[in-house]
């Protein structure tokens, strides 16, 4: 009998700080070889569920399990299976590209040949082969988000945790990115992303999840949460969001 | 409703104009925030403000002395002596140990319509705000106390105004040197030449030696007291001794001094607005990178430069690899390697030649003085240059800030990646420090020592290896996310002095026995050191990492929430 774990659970997962609730206990089933979209508007808790989901940030309460394997009580097999692309955190960004990429192999135990290979093929598709010698310090917005990809990437993992790919992204690398991604899913590996972009979401997830104030408040397939509405008018309504009355301002239109 | 004068409208004059209040306030708001809920950070400064205190109260007792005890032949002398001491102290410490307080960071002001000289004043006032300028105030009025015991009301009211003018000059000095250094390491180009500029200023220890060799010989006053009288009249002296000119009857000096004064306080201060703009603009970018030849070989032959080639191609050689190149490519690592080289080489070479002088009793030169130095003496002085090179390692990980993620993320176990960067930090370090072992025996013309002094500085900077591995990991910190490589957090300074201080006085104590032994052992020790103590060292080394990588292991998560700046 073989049990199918899924890709990621979440139990109970629970953080504080400073006396402000960031997240109030998560659970979440994402299965495998699903494409999964993290919703929340800003300060939700996203960052703060991922970070403890993928092992940077110890929760205070609950645990995650990566395919079966509890992140916290045994790290080194969870975080083999795991890629990582964090949000707001900075890269070893002193180094080159291709220098960055080899760090990310060599450090995951990789094989030097297959780095070598693998990061030219990433290069080449990332359109960052032309950025030569260039620090990633001093590469575009877009550039970092593709090269923490690339970084992410380069292991092969099965599961792939990205914190807000989207954000500052244009839409030609945004497109690139989809791409990627799409075939990663695709070939059998599952996506876990954060995003606030409703577009992006509806267009690539096959479940969605809707975090606000630290909770899970909608969660399924797709259709499941969607239903007969925009996806948009469902996140507006489950976050409570406000609408100017066109009185407060008006100063703005002088 | 798009009315074309909207632009023109909008931004009315301002209504208040913005004064250094504002910034004092500011500053205050942003320290009073940052101990809000954090026990520890409040215990620390008021640690940081006692041992200021102390050193206020031991300073006022000090310039005082002449007054209380109404002997005004020395007052001239402690005057300039001790106050040339404060300024140059002012100048170096932030360079070499401390760093500078950016808590108002001034690029955080570059989109507010402020005029240079408003942000300028503005800064120089949250400058003051701080516990050492409240110590150096204490303590300098044991000068005004003086003047008004030797020279009744007049004297003192010009010593307070003197005191005064001397402690802006303190501040402005610090943050004019610091901004400019910082914004000549910033740029790839010159950083060569600040590294040959911060060797120069080091090189002004060299006349404080004489001076503090003379010093030791009591008999020769009277050419202390001329040199006193010359420093007096620098900008080093010159408010600190305009009060004692007015007791002892030299009115005519006190104008011209605090004039000295305020003219040094200008320029440093227009020097430092210049730096300041640079630092500004140059806070987004630091300028075109110099297009790199183009990549030979794959990416993993990249990675690894000349220094680390040797390295195996895996794991831990990918940690040696990317550490080497952040020694060299982060400007604030950079900044630490050239102060170990520079202060690595001075320091020595004035401890063992005073204390030889010391011990001489003609004083016949510096060739007498050189003779008598002991093995006990060189072994001491090793022993500060490997303590000072080890505690660059103190916040390895606030180097880092955030980008630590990734090692996290990919599981690094502790010990790799301690003796990882223990290793690519050793690669910099101990080619300098055994040229500072090899000189030093040179220049004190014993060869036959390069035993000893190699030794002792091997087993000194691998206790303090494992000291500070230890450190690293339990008393990280973030570094604010600045191009200013001397720029410090807010309540860091005193967090960070202490550390410091607790981490290079373990450091010395884990090196001691290499001083007792250099006491007792005598000449069969002269060979031996040099085995025994790479032995030592290196076990130190390892077994600091064997240890300190379980614990890291335990916190990893916990270690980049520290060194994680926060916004």
């Amino acid at each position: 009998m073989t049990v199918e774990h899924p890709a990621l659970a979440l139990r109970g997962l629970a953080k504080r700080f400073d006396g402000t609730i960031a997240v109030a206990g998560v659970d979440l089933d994402v299965p495998a070889g699903s494409f999964y979209g993290l919703l929340g508007p800003n300060g939700a808790g996203k960052t703060t569920t991922l970070s403890m989901a993928v092992g940077l940030l110890r929760p205070d309460a609950g645990s995650a399990w990566v395919l079966g394997h509890d992140v916290w009580q045994d790290p080194v097999t969870a975080k083999r299976l795991l890629g990582v692309m964090p949000d707001g955190v900075r890269l070893f960004d002193r180094l080159t590209g291709a220098e960055l990429l080899a760090y990310h192999g060599l450090l995951r135990g990789m094989d030097p040949a297959v780095v070598d290979q693998r990061a030219a093929e990433l290069l080449d598709v990332l359109a960052l082969g032309d950025a030569g010698r260039t620090l990633v310090v001093d590469y575009s917005a877009g550039m970092k988000k593709k090269i923490g990809l690339a970084c992410a990437l380069l292991h092969g993992p099965r599961l792939l945790v990205l914190d807000e790919p989207f954000e500052a992204v244009d839409p030609v690398s945004a497109a690139l990115i989809r791409d990627i991604l799409t075939r990663y899913a695709a070939g059998g590996g599952t996506v876990v992303f954060s995003s606030h972009v409703m577009e992006v979401v509806e267009r690539l997830c096959s479940h969605v999840a809707i975090l606000a104030g630290g909770t899970i408040k909608r969660v399924g397939t797709l259709s499941e949460v969607r239903g007969d509405r925009s996806l948009e008018q469902v996140f507006v309504e489950v976050v409570g969001g406000r609408t100017a009355t066109g009185e407060e301002l008006s100063w703005l239109s002088r | 409703m798009a009315f074309p004068v909207s632009a023109a409208a909008a931004p009315a004059a301002p209504v208040r104009p913005v004064s250094a209040g504002h910034f004092v306030r500011l500053k205050l708001r942003v320290m009073g925030n940052n101990f809000r809920g954090q026990g520890w950070r409040i215990a620390l400064f008021i640690g940081g403000a006692l041992v200021g205190l102390w050193f206020a109260v031991s300073g006022f007792f000090l310039f005082a002395a002449p007054g209380m005890t109404g002997n005004g032949r020395y007052a001239v002398l402690v005057a300039a002596a001790g106050g040339g001491l404060l300024v140059l102290g002012w100048l170096l410490l932030p360079l070499v140990f401390f760093g500078v307080d950016e808590t108002l960071d001034p690029a955080r002001f570059a989109l507010l319509p402020l005029t240079r000289r408003t942000l300028v004043t503005g800064l120089f006032a949250a400058a003051l705000v701080s516990v050492p300028v409240l110590a150096v105030l204490v303590a300098s009025f044991g000068l005004v106390l003086t003047s008004w015991a030797l020279g009744g009301w007049s004297a003192g009211l010009v010593a307070i105004v003197g005191v005064l003018g001397g402690l802006l000059l303190c501040v402005a000095a610090s943050r004019a040197v610091t901004s400019a250094f910082a914004s000549m390491l910033r740029s790839r180009r010159v950083r060569d030449l600040a590294a040959v500029l911060l060797a120069v200023t080091a090189a002004l220890l060299g006349p404080l030696q004489v001076f503090g060799l003379a010093a030791l010989r009591e008999a020769d006053w009277s050419r202390l007291t001329g040199v006193a009288t010359v420093v007096a009249w620098t900008p080093f002296g010159a408010p600190w001794t305009a009060g004692i000119d007015v007791a002892q009857g030299r009115v005519w000096a006190a104008p011209v001094k605090l004039l000295i004064t305020a003219a040094a306080i200008g320029a440093l201060l227009v020097w430092w607005s210049r730096s300041l703009e640079s630092a500004m603009v140059g806070a987004v970018s630091a300028g075109k990178a110099p297009t790199r030849r183009g990549a030979t070989g794959g990416a993993v032959g990249q990675l690894f430069p000349r220094l680390a080639g040797w390295a195996r191609r895996d794991r831990f050689g990918a940690l040696v690899a990317r550490e080497a190149r952040y020694w060299w490519r982060d400007a604030r690592r950079r900044a630490n390697l050239i102060t170990i080289a520079v202060v690595g080489i001075f320091v020595p070479v004035v401890i063992n030649v005073t204390g030889g002088d010391f011990a001489a009793t003609d004083g016949a030169g510096l060739t007498a003085g050189v003779a008598d130095s002991s093995p006990v003496v060189v072994t001491i002085s090793m022993l500060f240059v490997g303590v000072l090179a080890s505690v660059t390692l103190a916040n390895q990980f606030g180097f880092d800030g955030s980008a630590y993620a990734a090692n996290v993320v990919a599981g690094v176990p502790g010990r790799v990646e301690l003796r990882a960067r223990m290793t690519a930090f050793s690669l910099y370090v101990l080619p300098m420090l055994t040229v500072v072992a090899v000189v030093l025996s040179v220049v004190l013309g014993r060869p036959s020592w390069i035993g000893l002094t190699t030794g002792s500085l091997a087993a000194t900077y691998g206790a303090g290896l494992a000291v500070n591995s230890f450190v690293s990991v339990l008393g990280a910190y973030s570094l604010p996310e600045t191009s200013n490589p001397f720029a410090m957090n807010s309540g860091a300074g005193v967090a960070k002095g202490l550390l410091t201080i607790l981490a290079m006085v373990t450091s010395a104590v884990a090196a001691v026995p290499m001083v007792v032994a250099a006491a007792l052992l005598g000449d069969a020790w002269l060979w031996l050191a040099l085995p025994v103590g790479i032995g030592y060292g290196l076990g130190a080394a390892l077994l600091g990492a064997y240890l300190a990588g379980d614990v890291l292991d335990r916190r990893q998560p916990e270690l980049l929430a520290t060194v994680t700046p926060r916004r």
